[in-house]
């Protein structure tokens, strides 16, 4: 098998299932019950905050367990929204679990800006420059794009953010990035930043959020006030640790030089192919590519029948036309159509990337032949 | 004792075939509560059933609804024929503030007491023991039956309720429904069913350029309608090499026209195979360029032996719609996975085809050997009747 969709989900360190299984079979304990061997855990919990601080580079703030990227955005926004004149501002490139936040504020009665795509796949800054205000309550701007690889310049717009409105939160869903690019948060001074586990081979069902100033949260569930109040909820003990395992087990720079080979192969194997074009981003991760005249979905099931998985990114039927994030770029339906991303792991070889592009240009012209 | 009321529509035209009729759809019904506990007995000219646990009445009713061949049914107490016990029965009813009518039949004409003044005794009753009650000849809120039959018990019943109606499953033989996934072809199933026609379904699936997921969708469909039609047994073909060769060799304005020759032409062909008597789809004229009458006559004309029939040719997509909601296909229909209509669907298909015209595109293409192999690689998944 080869496996070219690792932006979707990556495959669990084993060690991290170890770690798993140890925290669920024997160190079990809930971490907020009151004898030794809670606290322990509690204390452990503690340490892995600390140690995920530390690779966002900052030593200030609160990390919050939560169950994923998706909740973790969820509670970013909706737990910054306050009443009043206040104003949010999104990119018309975020997930879904951004996005659909960002309608739900809308249909509440918010006012709420959507920023555009430039045709490399970064938030259009200008017109970000243009859309925040003195009323600006949130900007939420991905750090990289989970459909194109591109990576926002996240100083620029903390810069912008300091002139233009240094009253406002800055969000980053980061699920694209952490543990896969070397950054300091710092640099861009976010506020909010939303980690995803199973993206760089934790377990699923785990995330991170992690809050600058907690006491400019409100908490969205309501229960027994774990996680300082922020995500009620009995930690999920055994993914967070081996979330912990994998975070620890990952070499930032020295995966990101590696992938960037990878990348660099795949790019050098497949732009001669007549038809085939892809976009230039700065994520060694994420590669997006079209075939022109050919339906990215149907070259991604032919492309199993190969043992190799592509992913298509979001679906789109002659009915139902729409990819948000690449219409907002300026690609037309066909190019949308055509569309296929790749993205990478280190745990991949160039053999595989070889391969893999030699069957999916077959595959591509096997198709087109018979399609054109 | 309560029991179930039975009525059944239009078995009474058959003549001497009602036997044949009836006892299909006594065995409809017993299929239909298998695993229901119930005594089903046939009384002068109705069904009544009895002998189930209370607390199933409910679930026995929404199971026989979906019976065809029965017209209504009413949930009532059978007591002795006593004018005493009928009485004490009737007094039961909740009509406060209501206005109401009374009907009572006596086919037991020992009964002491004639219709009419039954009734009148009854209605009387009826006003002393509720509030603000009225009777209402004309346009009651309140209808209350008493039927007294001549096996010496009376049965009371206050609600009529609607059935399928249309003949008993089986009745009309076999068919094959084409099954595409889309909104109409499950309602013609229905429809044909509803006539009494048991179904066998035909799929064409087009991977790659169709998902597994819409495979699974039209059987999920096929499994929705199992409920009215029982068992289904669903053949799926893969039609990707026949799509291929026609987009590769016809004009693109014929794509749509000569595969539909070849799906009636595979459909004949599993007709014949598995003993089926007509072909079924869900075409609704004018609806699509393919549903113009010059298209159908062009697809239908390579079917020699069977006929093809169309329960939804005349209905606007709306009438078509609201069966889907009602048999519980919609939701699944509306599912956005491609089928294989809509892979290499040319931009401007031709609406008035001839015979002539087809056969000239089907001359590029070895239509006996794609026939052929559809039939080989053909895969047949049984579908159990939902409970």
């Amino acid at each position: 098998m080869i496996y070219l969709d690792n932006a979707a989900t990556t495959k669990m360190f084993e060690g991290g299932a170890d770690i798993y299984k140890k925290y669920a079979c024997q160190s079990f304990f809930n971490p907020s019950a009151g004898y030794n061997k809670s606290i322990e855990i509690a204390k452990e919990l503690d340490g892995v905050r600390e140690h995920i601080k530390r690779r966002l580079g900052t030593t200030k703030g609160s990390i919050i367990f939560t169950s994923g990227a998706t909740e973790s955005n969820n509670l970013a926004i909706i737990g910054s929204k306050r009443n009043g004149k206040w104003e949010y501002v999104f990119s018309l490139g975020e997930h879904p679990s951004v996005y659909n936040v960002a309608r739900f504020l809308e249909s509440q009665g918010h006012i709420v800006h959507f920023v555009g795509l430039t045709k490399n796949g970064q938030v259009d800054y200008e017109v970000l420059r243009r859309v925040v205000n003195d009323k600006t309550r949130l900007i939420s701007v991905m750090h990289v794009s989970n459909e194109t690889g591109a990576v926002n310049d996240l100083v620029k717009i903390g810069e912008i953010r300091k002139e233009r409105c240094p009253q406002a939160l800055l969000h980053v869903d980061g699920v694209q990035a952490f543990c896969k690019l070397p950054f300091n948060i710092e640099d861009f001074n976010a506020d909010l930043y939303t980690i995803s586990a199973h993206k760089f081979h934790g377990p699923k069902g785990v995330g991170v959020l992690y809050v600058k100033n907690p006491s400019g949260l409100k908490n969205i569930v309501y229960g027994g006030g774990q996680e300082g109040g922020y995500r009620s909820g009995t930690e999920n003990v055994p993914c967070i640790m081996a979330m912990k395992y994998a975070i620890e087990n990952i070499d930032v720079e020295k995966n990101y030089q590696y992938v960037k080979g990878l990348k660099d192969c795949f790019i050098e194997n497949i732009e001669k192919a007549d038809g085939v074009s892809y976009l230039q981003t700065e994520s060694p991760y994420i590669l997006s590519l079209s075939f022109s005249g050919v339906n990215g979905e149907t070259l991604m099931r032919a492309l199993q029948d190969k043992d190799i998985y592509v992913g298509v990114g979001s679906a789109c039927s002659t009915k139902k036309a729409g990819n948000r994030v690449l219409e907002s770029m300026g690609m037309n339906i066909d190019e949308i159509k055509s569309h296929i991303r790749v993205s990478f792991s280190e745990e991949l070889k160039l053999d595989e990337i070889r391969k893999a592009c030699h069957e999916i240009i077959d595959t591509y012209y096997t198709i087109l032949e018979k399609v054109k | 004792m309560n029991v179930i009321l039975l009525r059944f529509g239009e078995l009474y035209l058959k003549g001497h075939n009602r036997n044949y009729f009836e006892s299909t759809l006594i065995k409809n019904i017993k299929s239909m509560l298998e695993g229901e506990e119930f005594k089903l007995e046939m009384t002068f000219g109705r069904y009544v059933i009895s002998n189930y646990a209370q607390e199933r009445q409910g679930k026995i009713i929404e199971k026989l609804k979906k019976v065809f061949g029965l017209y209504s049914l009413s949930p009532a107490v059978e007591v002795d024929a006593e004018v005493e016990t009928i009485k004490s029965e009737v007094v039961k009813i909740d009509c406060k503030n209501k206005s109401f009518k009374v009907f009572v039949k006596r086919a037991d004409k020992s009964f002491p007491i004639s219709s009419m003044d039954f009734a009148k005794d009854l209605g009387e009753l009826i006003l002393d023991n509720n509030e603000n009650s009225s009777v209402d000849l004309y346009n009651p809120q309140c209808e209350i039956h008493v039927d007294i039959r001549m096996n010496h018990k009376a049965y009371i019943f206050d609600k009529i309720i609607k059935c399928q109606g249309g003949l008993p499953l089986g009745c009309s033989g076999k068919g094959l429904l084409l099954l595409s996934g889309g909104i109409d072809s499950p309602v013609a199933g229905y429809l044909m069913a509803k006539r009494g026609m048991e179904l066998e379904a035909l799929h064409f699936h087009s991977y790659p350029y169709t998902s597994e997921q819409a495979k699974d969708k039209v059987v999920k469909l096929a499994s929705l309608l199992t409920s009215y039609t029982g068992d289904i047994r669903l053949h799926v073909v893969s039609f990707t090499r026949v799509q291929e060769e026609i987009h590769k060799r016809c004009r693109p304005e014929f794509m749509i026209t000569i595969m539909r020759r070849i799906m009636m032409r595979v459909a004949e062909r599993i007709c014949e195979k598995y003993n089926l008597g007509a072909i079924v789809t869900g075409e609704s004229l004018g609806q699509v360029a393919s549903q113009t009458m010059q298209s159908m006559t062009v697809t239908g004309s390579v079917v020699k032996e069977k006929p093809i029939f169309r329960p939804c040719i005349v209905m606007d997509k709306e009438d078509i719609i609201e069966i889907s909601r009602d048999i519980n296909t919609y939701d699944t229909s509306i599912l956005p996975y491609e089928d294989c209509c809509t892979v290499f669907l040319p931009k401007n298909p031709v609406i008035k085809p001839t015979i002539k015209q087809a056969e000239n595109e089907e001359q590029y293409i070895d239509v006996k050997s794609l026939v052929d192999e559809c039939l080989e690689k053909e895969e047949l998944i049984q579908i159990k009747r939902e409970q």
